[in-house]
């Protein structure tokens, strides 16, 4: 009786607007001016209530429940454990580098370049982990037992592995590192499996990768045909000078348009496997951006900020949690008597890495 | 006395949603479904979690994911008692908006006016061992770029006797690197790089360049500039990276222009009383001038762009060492040829002095 069948389309909702998202947002910008920064994370959660209120899974709102405060402990904790040290050691490798001891000035300066990555990932985890431990539906919450030291050393290996030949592993490390992050996380007394399939994605990977050389052979062959023909640029007159003006348009228009498209193309498949691969008890979800949702919701969001002399910036929350929403999907069904609270360790700090570092979470 | 209310209730225990009556008992209350009932829970424990549309969601203290759903106007017997809605965080609420971005903005402008003003009565605070031991830790031997010759230490010591009453608490040195600068460093260390004395057409222009530097070590400038470096950091934590790091720069290089016309009245008073003549000192910013808006390099390669970016107009400084001049007065050489030859040439014959920087091993 209680069991929810979800109907295709419609398992998640967003009914925000954004004339209600203007009545947060702009005092929010106001008293982060203000305080000189330091209100930002009270603006960040009052910005996640109204989403999150905003949001249905089936019949029911989420609920975000964290509180600035939380995000405020978070980035003082950063600040002393890791902003503080990290100053004193700059200051010392410095010193070190004056008194003609640059090896150990390059080691030290190693070590932290090391930490720093390690903690990363550990930001990485912590926050997915924090998300979840403060989203509530119909009373129940998510979380993670798991502190994420762990992650923090696959984290390290699996980019390390990513990147040495070549780069060509970049997608495993990608997909693997969302599957164990996933694997870790819990709703109510189920725990998420990941299962996300890298090989799938070496296509536009490739794709992306090979842009450049495509190009640049392209150039290569250009120029020697150009030779082999006897003709050069300058012989061909005004020919020659439309030749180079197309080249030097092309060459704009892989520079800052065709890469990133591929990348674009690249990241739409990723996030579709991504979430693809998630499963939560008998429910399973989809993601349902294609690479042209993405370029035009990238576009949509260019077109504001450039158009409003940066203001629109403010929107970017509502903006990236909307196309989120609207694209994401469930499938299966719930059986809410089963569905009981999280027992899961909820930590009294906020995202604070994450927050530091500049990162997104999902 | 009872009064009921009809409310949606989850208990954070599943995820079933429960139509119950709150039964009012002073400043108790019981949930009742049916003819189950739970409770007493006190209404101070009670706490605002969000507004989900129309609904404002209360939760209990101590009972994760339980909740109270209030749609539509609250009966006001039952609004007394419950805490009131949360907008932008507590003390904003407290205030009101208008009130609290006046008070932040005040708090923010005094925290602001504290770090840039208090360092010039800190900084004499700090005793001289700290000062002394900065100065070591930092220096050192300057992985030994040092240039000592007999001759040449004894006409820098003299040059530096001229300058200053108490020559001891200074460690002036000449360091073998090609740069037209010279800096003052904590614990009274003072370094001339050879670039600046290949340059010097005088010993007079050298003598003006280092009392501007002894100026700094006695008016405590790099104390005051580390303390004020330290307290923006910490001030401006809260803003986020570039913006936070312009303005930083901003008021750091309006107070160090500050420093350096304190440096160059020290500099004059110095000159005055040890009877050099300040020409030498006009006629080198009448040089560097000159470069002022070039390209930044003189010949033989020497980077002038570092002395540039952080000292005033090198004009208005030439007018100001010429206005110093006493007319009538009798200078004297402040050193005699045979000494200003070894300094110039101190670094060329120290065959054990090692050039460059850091990473420089030739």
């Amino acid at each position: 009786m209680n069991d929810e069948q979800l109907q295709p389309h419609s398992a998640f909702r967003f009914h925000g607007s954004w004339v209600e998202f203007a009545r947060i947002a702009f005092p929010n910008l106001l008293l982060t001016i203000v305080t000189l920064g330091i209100y930002r994370f009270w603006a960040t959660t009052r910005e996640r209530e109204y989403l999150w209120s905003k949001t249905d899974f089936i019949d029911e709102r989420l609920e975000w429940t964290g509180r600035g405060m939380e995000l405020f402990i978070g980035f003082i904790m950063v600040f002393l454990l890791i902003g503080l040290p990290f100053i004193v050691i700059q200051l010392v490798s410095q010193g070190l580098i004056f008194q003609g001891l640059p090896v150990l000035a390059g080691l030290l300066t190693f070590a932290m370049f090391l930490s720093l990555f390690y903690l990363t990932g550990v930001a990485y985890f912590r926050a997915l982990r924090y998300r979840l431990s403060r989203t509530y539906w119909r009373g129940i919450r998510g979380g993670s037992d798991d502190p994420g030291f762990q992650y923090g050393l696959s984290y390290m290996w699996k980019w390390v592995v990513g990147w040495l030949p070549l780069f060509l592993m970049v997608p495993w490390a990608m997909i693997s590192l969302w599957n164990d992050r996933w694997n870790a996380m819990s709703f109510g007394p189920h725990r998420f499996s990941a299962n996300a399939q890298w090989t799938p994605l070496m296509k536009r990977y490739l794709l992306f990768y090979l842009v450049p050389f495509l190009f640049f052979g392209g150039a290569v062959i250009f120029g020697i045909s150009m030779a082999a023909s006897g003709g050069t640029p300058d012989a061909l007159g005004d020919t020659g000078m439309a030749i180079g003006g197309i080249l030097a348009v092309v060459a704009v228009l892989t520079l800052y348009i065709i890469i990133p498209l591929a990348a674009l193309l690249f990241y739409s498949k990723y996030f579709r496997m991504a979430v693809g691969g998630l499963r939560l008890h008998t429910l399973e979800f989809a993601f349902r951006a294609r690479a042209a949702d993405w370029v035009l919701f990238f576009l949509a969001n260019m077109a504001i900020i450039i158009c409003t002399l940066g203001i629109g910036y403010i929107f970017m929350p509502y903006r990236n949690w909307k196309f989120f929403v609207e694209h994401m999907e469930a499938y299966g069904e719930i059986n809410i008597d089963e569905l009981t609270q999280s027992q899961t360790v909820v930590e009294k700090h906020g995202e604070g890495l994450l927050d530091a570092f500049d990162v997104g979470a999902i | 006395m009872s009064t009921f209310f009809d409310v949606a209730h989850y208990d954070g225990q599943k995820a079933v949603k429960r139509k119950v009556e709150v039964q009012v008992v002073g400043p108790q209350f019981y949930v009742l479904e049916n003819e189950h009932r739970s409770g007493p829970f006190a209404f101070a424990d009670v706490e605002y979690v969000t507004k989900q549309g129309e609904a404002d969601v209360y939760g209990l203290a101590g009972h994760d994911g339980w909740r109270l759903i209030l749609s539509g106007p609250v009966p006001s017997d039952l609004k007394g008692l419950l805490p009131t809605p949360r907008r932008y965080g507590g003390w904003v609420d407290r205030l009101g908006l208008g009130k609290a971005v006046i008070a932040f903005a005040l708090t923010s402008a005094a925290a602001v006016a504290v770090v840039l003003f208090s360092p010039q009565r800190l900084a004499p605070l700090i005793p001289d061992s700290v000062d002394d031991r900065l100065g070591d830790a930092l220096v050192g031997d300057f992985g030994g770029r040092f240039c000592h010759t007999p001759a040449g230490d004894a006409a820098l010591q003299k040059l530096v006797a001229s300058l200053d009453a108490a020559p001891q608490d200074l460690r002036v040195e000449v360091a073998n690197i090609d740069m037209l600068n010279a800096v003052a460093l904590p614990g009274g260390n003072v370094i001339l790089f050879d670039g600046l004395l290949k340059q010097a057409r005088s010993p007079d222009e050298v003598a003006g360049v280092l009392a501007h530097e002894i100026g700094h070590v006695r008016e405590k400038h790099v104390m005051q500039a580390l303390l004020r470096q330290m307290g923006l950091a910490v001030v401006l934590g809260g803003v986020d990276g570039n913006s936070g790091a312009m303005v930083n720069n901003l008021l750091a290089m309006s107070y160090s222009r500050n420093a350096e016309a304190e440096a160059d009245a020290h500099s004059m008073q110095a000159l005055g009383n040890a009877n050099i003549s300040p020409v030498g000192t006009a006629s080198f910013f009448d040089r560097l001038s000159q470069l002022d808006g070039s390209e930044g390099t003189v010949k033989g390669n020497v980077d002038i762009t570092s002395y540039l970016s952080s000292h005033p107009l090198s004009a208005s400084r030439k007018d100001a060492f010429e206005k110093s001049i006493v007319k009538g007065k009798n200078y004297k050489p402040a050193l005699t040829p045979t000494e200003w030859t070894e300094l110039k040439t101190m670094c060329a014959q120290d065959r054990k002095a090692k050039s460059g920087f850091g990473f420089d091993f030739n």
